[in-house]
């Protein structure tokens, strides 16, 4: 039977192996491809401010961090509280490396990527650690150890004079092939590195989810008892999806710290990780795709209120700090009105699309 | 010997402060299996509902303490009635989701008002002198206000003890199937719980203001802390969370008594509690007196 290669109208697998590739129709992978043009093109044709590029790079390292989230909360069925405090320790890793050795020693400014994969390994290593009461439990207790993971995360951070109280610790500035990244290039040096992670820990993800430790994530999630029967082990199973979204909101926590040149305690509270959990929903949990809307919505949705909250300061007199109470009250509301209406997430709209012109024009 | 028996007395009065806000939490996983992030945020609401009434209305404080108790109670139950009755059904991360969504959009709702920035103390109505036995001192406010939280704990304790309403909610909390068919409406269960947890933490939220005063932040934080307390009492029982409110407020008092200054460690009350429940969580993760669930396939 010969194939549409360009359109699939169904799953017509004949083997495990056709099940397997990575597109399924060369619409998938033009798509994509057009969508990698875009992204790694956009920032030569168009000339972006440097505060744009700050926030562009924001959402790919939270994109990074959701990634790690998503498999843990979407995939695996188990909920953390504690996301920003994993990033913490990524970012800190490379915070403590530069107290050390100090911020301009060559390693901190020549062996970057071997640092930020430092930072996921010390990552996946709490994240193992945090993940350990899984071997007895599930949900609700779990989803309070990640929370006291955070407490003590943020105290142990507050108290330690070696991580300076939580005040900022700098990180020098990387090099390049070139020379030293200038102050100019930056953001735009960084929007590459990152936007390259992204691609890469992304087709990671999704050949992992194709493979026998991915399907046990899933198998876990749907049922421990069934994955129990059936020969997996649901406790190291758990135990290992968090070190995944350890090792992800490392890698995502190392890219911050080079970001900003700096670490400090604020940006690893509990608050972020209700951001990391909101991203994670509003993208859709369990899909892949959703990885990279969820970010996107949020830092969006953030844009916009922090604009609004500036206009509104002009026109109300006893202004208590509007953008500190907006903040909270639309990401609430995202959050629950997402869960009670469009569970699915955002991605289940893309899924929705897709399917309508799967067959288009002809209806069956 | 007298520093001992005052970390004591305090850790009492810290303890059963925690114990009457537990009972909010329990009281709602209790009979439907939800926990409640956003119990904090109601502690907070009571408190500030409190403070309005007395310092900006003039009503009497006893009375703007009943008052908004009886705002929280149906504030409470009208979160559970427009976002929870939803979910119910849904797994259980949906439901958790809700609550922490819910608790960030109090804490917008808050931050609106000048309640969430600003520190506030509430007029003072006891006398001021503490009272003195034996080289240890408590003020007249910690008395009253354990005082009033025993009282409310035995309330609690007999209304569920005893009356109808409180029978229907032990026996949905423990067969919800069953207790449907004899007759016992399972939703209006779900509320009723939500309202009364409301109603315990504008108890808890006036008492810990009239203590340590007015901080949004403080107050909410309550809402945190006590999972530490309600995990170690079990997540079910009533008992449990009286029990493990006093021992935490016990621990949490001795750590920053004993440890604090010495070993070069500082803040160790704040971060005990979880500290503690990490290790709960590892050996005896039903806690003290929660029941062991048993999972089937």
């Amino acid at each position: 039977m010969s194939q549409n290669r360009w359109l699939a109208t169904g799953n017509f697998f004949t083997s495990y192996k056709q099940e397997q590739r990575t597109f399924f129709t060369h619409l998938d992978r033009t798509i994509f491809t057009c969508f990698l043009v875009i992204l790694f093109g956009w920032p030569l044709v168009f000339e972006i401010s440097n505060k744009y590029m700050l926030v562009l790079d924001n959402i790919l390292i939270a994109i990074v961090a959701v990634m790690g989230l998503n498999l843990l909360l979407g995939f695996a069925g188990l909920i953390s509280i504690g996301h920003a405090a994993f990033v913490g320790i990524g970012a800190y890793t490379v915070a403590s490396v530069c107290q050390v050795i100090g911020e301009n020693h060559v390693i901190v400014t020549h062996f970057w990527p071997v640092l930020i994969v430092v930072a996921g390994i010390m990552g996946a290593i709490f994240g193992a650690f945090v993940g350990l009461p899984a071997l007895r439990l599930k949900h609700l207790y779990l989803a309070i150890a990640t929370l006291s993971f955070q407490m003590i995360f943020e105290w142990f951070i507050q108290f330690m004079s070696f991580f300076n109280q939580g005040q900022t610790i700098y990180v020098g500035r990387a090099h390049w092939f070139t020379g030293q990244v200038g102050r100019n290039d930056h953001y735009l040096f960084w929007y590459y590195i990152i936007l390259t992670i992204v691609v890469v820990l992304g087709f990671g993800v999704r050949n992992l989810l194709k493979t026998k430790y991915g399907r046990c994530l899933v198998a876990v999630r749907d049922n421990d008892r069934a994955a129990d029967a059936m020969g997996m082990n649901p406790g190291l199973t758990k135990v290992y999806a968090f070190a995944l979204a350890g090792f992800f909101a490392g890698v995502a926590g190392a890219l911050h710290a080079y970001l900003y040149r700096g670490v400090g305690f604020d940006s690893f509270t509990l608050h972020h990780s209700v951001a990391y959990l909101a991203m994670a929903i509003v993208g859709g949990l369990g899909t892949l795709n959703g990885i990279f809307w969820g970010p996107v919505a949020i830092k969006y949705l953030d844009l916009q209120v922090e604009q609004f909250s500036e206009l509104a300061g002009h026109y109300l007199t006893y202004a208590p700090n509007v953008a500190t109470a907006l903040k909270p009250l639309s990401f609430g509301l995202v959050i629950v009105l997402f869960l009670m209406y469009e569970p699915r997430g955002i991605a289940n709209w893309w899924r929705i699309a897709k399917s309508y012109t799967k067959l288009w024009p002809f209806r069956y | 010997m007298s520093y001992f028996f005052q970390i004591v007395v305090s850790g009492i009065v810290v303890g059963s402060i925690y114990a009457l806000a537990a009972l909010g939490l329990v009281l709602v996983y209790k009979s439907s299996r939800v926990a409640n992030f956003a119990h904090g945020q109601i502690i907070a609401a009571g408190a500030f509902i409190t403070f309005f009434l007395t310092v900006r209305l003039g009503v009497p404080i006893f009375f703007s303490f009943l008052a908004s108790m009886l705002i929280t109670f149906f504030l409470a139950m009208s979160v559970e009635r427009i976002f929870l009755r939803r979910l119910i059904g849904e797994p259980i991360i949906s439901v958790i989701m809700v609550t922490i969504g819910l608790a960030s959009i109090f804490d917008g709702l808050i931050y609106l008002t000048p309640f969430g920035s600003e520190n506030f103390s509430f007029p003072t109505f006891l006398p001021t002198e503490s009272i003195v036995v034996g080289g240890v001192s408590i003020s007249w406010t910690q008395l009253v206000g354990v005082i009033i939280t025993f009282v409310l704990i035995g309330c609690f304790s007999w209304f569920f003890k005893k009356s109808t309403v409180g029978i229907s909610m032990r026996a949905v909390s423990d067969d919800q199937f069953g207790a449907m068919s004899v007759g016992i409406s399972v939703p209006r269960v779900f509320a009723l719980a939500w309202a009364t947890a409301g109603l315990s933490a504008a108890a808890a939220g006036c008492i810990i203001g009239n203590i340590t005063g007015l901080n949004f932040e403080t107050l909410h934080a309550f809402g945190i802390v006590v999972f530490p307390v309600v995990i170690l009492g079990g997540l079910d029982s009533i008992l449990g969370a009286v029990v493990a409110g006093i021992i935490m407020g016990l621990i949490q008092q001795f750590a920053s008594g004993y440890l604090d200054g010495n070993f070069g460690l500082n803040g160790t009350g704040d971060v005990m509690p979880y500290i503690i429940l990490l290790i709960i969580l590892l050996f005896k993760p039903h806690g003290l007196f929660g029941i062991h669930e048993i999972e089937r396939v």
